[in-house]
């Protein structure tokens, strides 16, 4: 089995300086209105104090291919060499993940390119359908294309009966 | 050097190729560059790939020892900034009579735009004299700081930065000049130590206390911003001073969130109590300081209660973080801009210097670096004596008022240089060159009221610049094309010299059309107009050789090292290394830090540091709250952009569309402002029209603005000049509210008041996009 690559961001350190979101832009070459990954800024916000959460989370998109062309050649995905704070690791995921269990606020993430290109086609595979039956159906004799209230057909509800709850 | 290999490169990288090779079809240059794009002398290294004369891909280079590879959005962008649809590539003219007007620009001849400057320089100076001449001069970039255009090339003693009262790093290294005898002491962050931070010469600091600055997003004088991490992950611990609550102050220990502009009450807070609860290093204070006992006395009458009412921060956390530093072993201090931005700054920066002696952490490894004597200034000076002359240097403007600042940085003080230009008093200022300037949209106060004085006084004004500028568009008559940094040699220093880190060589790896380095165009101008001053070089690397290089070294030899680290020695004041005596002691006038400012005291100015209010600001004026109530402060950085550049490359635009103001929930809800929506923020001295940001990175009675706004997607001519006084924060800063030597400006302490608008003036990115994208894109 082939194995699975990630990205170990260490969330701690991330400083939001986007040389990973704009690596990633000349890499492809995407355009204004597209990436490969983004940085999710939350905050600042209080928190309690003088203590506010303030974390910048870089987060790829379905555009990410954690850089098939350069991991081919050995190297490491173009955001992990840019990033200016040094937080990006590229990986097997069964390697990150020792290293996610050595600290907190870190994330792995494994992205996946154009999650649509990995589906099969649509091909139905349930052979459980209910086939029609061949019983005749004669005609209607006093069709009345109508909807309207008709005393006669109503079931009247014993209301006394239900409030009772006898 | 050292070759320090992040954890994160993969197994296959490009530690140890020589500064040239090929790859695939691809020849790769390395360099480390200064500008353009603008930014400091970091020196970061990048890997070029071109072909057949093109940059067809750019990449950190790992093997630099301090950007290790990283690399910012600005040199990611690189190929944009270069095949830049707008990039101006061949020179230009234009007639005098059609200034302002986009469409009339002409290409021309690199001889024939020199002959137009020879031509307008012979008949102003043969009227005028060389003092009618003006260089306005930028921050941070090549040309913004090479003073040979002025000394050289121009012959001229108004070498201007205009900014009001020089409010940039000036400040801060004239009161380090004058008490410690040295430029700005940076950090230590073994930048220069070939086993960098795991060199045994280095010790990690445990205390890094960040003042007024934003080092992440500025690379504040060439010091590489992310260093502040490296220290983190190391075990670093943060102190940081900043009305904002920027990253940084997320993740410090302390963070003192103090009123814009009350910086020298809360150092003299923090020294009172270093003091009085006796954590100061006797024996340096002793053997090392001068004034120790006078200091004692000025900083009694600051005690943390009296600090905490001007500074909005509770007394106990002064005390705490006081204490703090003071524990540190070492401790380091880095102070910013916000420092410079007011007129009690030299205050402020003595009351720094002094936290540094008194507690020790003065050229220790980990605390504060030192230049020794042999570095300094690179370029300040240089060609003055034979270029200008002693009769013409004491015409500069602003000379006779303010000694301490124009012989500090040999520059005219900025104000008094727009009083000159608008009353032609001491004299008429009628020639102008913009060296890495665009003052009507960055670097001024008021700038309107330069635009008018300018395009009224010039007679003639000439650029270097790879983009059309709103400043030039205003006043300039010829135009000619600079290179970007992959498109030129040359040198640059961390700190312009001023610090042991790295010495950086930028490799040419592609010619573009026309374009010419500053160095070159200095070289090919200045030969034309001043040809005795160049007679000495064969062309324009024998320049650099001797200007950069002090003759030392040749470039061609040196530029395949592409960074040098910088001989790092500790403890100098007891070597003799701070000293043309080379006797130990500090280069002051007694020997030693001064506490007590000998230097201050023979300006005029107080030998001690004391505390005065921002001109306008709630405890100075009260009267004014009922109609400004905020706080204003201004020009907090971003990664996206340096100053008023980077607007018209789309992936750097596309992080910051519009011009943001940053406003807390509580006053946006009582005011009816939304996030997104745009604004207009005034004052008594102009309004600006900004988006506004509703966060609690400012508290209740902040406002901040960005600054460097102008739109390059809008019309170029006269009246809209690129939209560069629609959200100009500049509008809202007076001139002529310095300190007492000249120094300062209140940048980053006034008062304002925000109101919802109508309009919406979002940036159309797609716009953007298809005016300005590479032809392959």
């Amino acid at each position: 089995m082939t194995k699975t690559y990630g990205l170990l961001i260490d969330y701690e350190h991330c400083t939001g300086c986007q040389s990973c979101v704009v690596s990633c832009k000349e890499e492809h070459g995407y355009p204004v209105g597209k990436w490969g990954i983004r940085v999710h800024d939350d905050g600042p916000w209080n928190i309690e104090g003088d203590k506010f959460n303030f974390n910048r989370i870089p987060i790829p998109t379905d555009l990410c291919d954690l850089c098939a062309k350069r991991a081919a050649a050995g190297r490491e995905p173009i955001c992990v060499h840019h990033c200016l704070a040094n937080v990006m690791t590229y990986g097997t995921v069964s390697d990150l993940a020792e290293k996610l269990a050595g600290k907190p606020k870190q994330v792995l993430w494994v992205p996946q390119f154009k999650p649509w290109a990995a589906r099969e086609k649509f091909v139905s595979k349930n052979e459980k359908r209910h086939r029609a039956a061949a019983i005749e159906v004669k005609a209607v004799e006093h069709f009345e294309n109508t909807v309207h209230r008709a005393d006669d057909r109503v079931e009247l509800v014993d209301i006394n009966k239900k409030a009772d709850g006898k | 050097m050292s070759k320090v290999k992040l954890e994160s490169l993969a197994a296959v990288n490009d530690l140890g190729k020589p500064w040239r090779y090929e790859e695939d079809g691809l020849t790769v240059t390395r360099t480390a560059v200064w500008s353009p794009p603008g930014c400091h002398p970091v020196g970061c290294g990048l890997k070029l790939y071109t072909k057949d004369n093109k940059l067809v891909r750019v990449e950190g280079d790992e093997n630099h020892p301090v950007t290790q590879g990283r690399l910012c959005v600005r040199c990611i962008s690189l190929k944009d900034y270069v095949y830049n649809a707008s990039r101006i590539t061949h020179p230009m003219k234009r007639a005098r009579e059609h200034r302002g007007q986009a469409d009339r620009w002409e290409r021309c001849t690199w001889d024939e735009a020199i002959d137009i400057i020879e031509k307008n320089y012979r008949e102003i100076t043969g009227k005028y004299g060389r003092e009618s001449i003006v260089l306005f001069t930028g921050t941070g970039r090549e040309g913004g700081t090479l003073n040979p255009y002025g000394s050289m090339m121009l012959g001229s003693p108004n070498f201007c930065y205009t900014q009001s009262g020089y409010a940039c790093y000036i400040p801060r290294l004239a009161s380090t000049a004058y008490t410690m005898g040295v430029t700005y002491p940076e950090i230590d962050y073994a930048g220069g130590l070939p086993g960098r931070y795991e060199d045994p010469a280095f010790q990690v600091p445990e205390v890094l206390m960040i003042w007024g600055k934003a080092p992440l997003e500025s690379n504040g004088d060439g010091f590489f911003g992310h260093a502040v991490t490296d220290l983190m992950r190391r075990g670093t611990r943060l102190i940081v001073i900043d009305p904002r609550v920027n990253w940084l102050a997320s993740r410090a220990d302390i963070h003192l969130r103090l009123r814009p502009g009350t910086d020298a009450a809360l150092g003299m807070a923090m020294l009172n109590v270093i003091i009085s609860e006796d954590l100061y290093d006797h024996d340096f204070v002793k053997y090392w300081c001068y004034g120790f006992e006078e200091l004692t006395e000025r900083v009694k009458t600051m005690p943390p209660e009296k600090a905490a009412e001007i500074t909005g921060i509770p007394a106990d956390k002064i005390v705490e973080a006081a204490r703090m530093y003071a524990a540190g072993t070492p401790s380091s201090l880095q102070w910013g801009l916000a420092i410079d931005q007011k007129a009690n700054g030299m205050q402020a920066g003595h009351c720094i210097v002094q936290l540094m002696a008194i507690t020790g952490n003065i050229d220790v490894p980990g605390g504060q670096i030192l230049s020794d004597i042999n570095f300094g200034l690179n370029e300040v000076g240089f060609g003055i004596e034979k270029g200008v002359g002693k009769e013409l240097m004491d015409k500069m403007v602003g000379l006779d008022k303010y000694p301490a600042y124009c012989n500090t940085i040999l520059n005219p003080h900025a104000d008094m240089m727009l009083l000159a230009c608008e009353t032609g008093d001491p004299y008429p200022i009628k020639f102008g060159f913009y060296a890495g300037n665009n003052l009507m949209s960055c670097t001024s106060a008021e700038p309107i009221r330069w635009h008018d004085a300018l395009v009224k006084t010039l007679d003639f004004c000439f650029t270097a610049d790879c983009f059309m500028t709103p400043s030039a568009q205003a006043t300039c008559e010829v135009f000619l094309p600079l290179s970007a940094a992959c498109e030129e040699d040359g040198v640059s220093f961390t700190h312009y010299s001023g610090t042991p880190v790295t010495t950086n060589f930028m490799n040419q790896a592609i010619t573009t059309g026309e374009c010419l380095s500053d160095i070159e165009i200095c070289f090919k101008v200045g030969k034309r107009l001043n040809p005795h001053m160049f007679e000495e070089y064969n062309d324009y690397h024998d320049f650099i050789d001797h200007l950069r290089l002090s003759r030392r070294l040749k470039f061609e030899e040196v530029k395949k090292e592409v960074t040098i680290q910088r001989d790092v020695k500790y403890y100098k004041y007891e070597t003799g290394d701070l000293r043309m005596d080379h006797t130990p002691g500090f280069n002051t006038p007694t020997g030693k830090v001064e506490l007590y400012s000998t230097v201050f005291e023979q300006f005029g100015e107080d030998p001690l540091p004391y505390y005065e209010e921002p001109q306008y600001s709630p405890r100075n004026t009260p009267e004014l709250l009922e109609k400004y109530p905020f706080v204003l402060t201004t020009g907090a950085r971003t990664f996206a952009f340096f100053h008023s550049e980077n607007r018209q490359v789309p992936y750097c635009r596309e992080l910051n569309p519009d011009p943001l103001v940053e406003i807390n929930p509580k006053v946006a809800k009582r005011l009816s402002i939304t996030d997104g929506q745009w604004c207009e923020v005034w004052n008594q001295f102009g309004s600006a029209k900004y988006k506004a940001k509703v966060s609690e990175v400012v508290d209740e009675n902040t406002i901040h603005c960005q600054h460097g706004w102008w739109f390059p997607e809008e019309e170029g001519s006269e009246p809209n000049l690129y939209g560069t006084f629609r959200s100009n924060v500049n509008n809202l800063v007076p001139n002529f509210h310095f300190g007492k030597l000249g120094f300062g400006a209140p940048f980053k302490c006034l008062l304002c008041n925000i109101k919802p608008i109508d309009e919406v003036l979002d940036t159309d990115m797609l716009k953007v996009w298809e005016k300005f994208k590479r032809e392959d894109q």
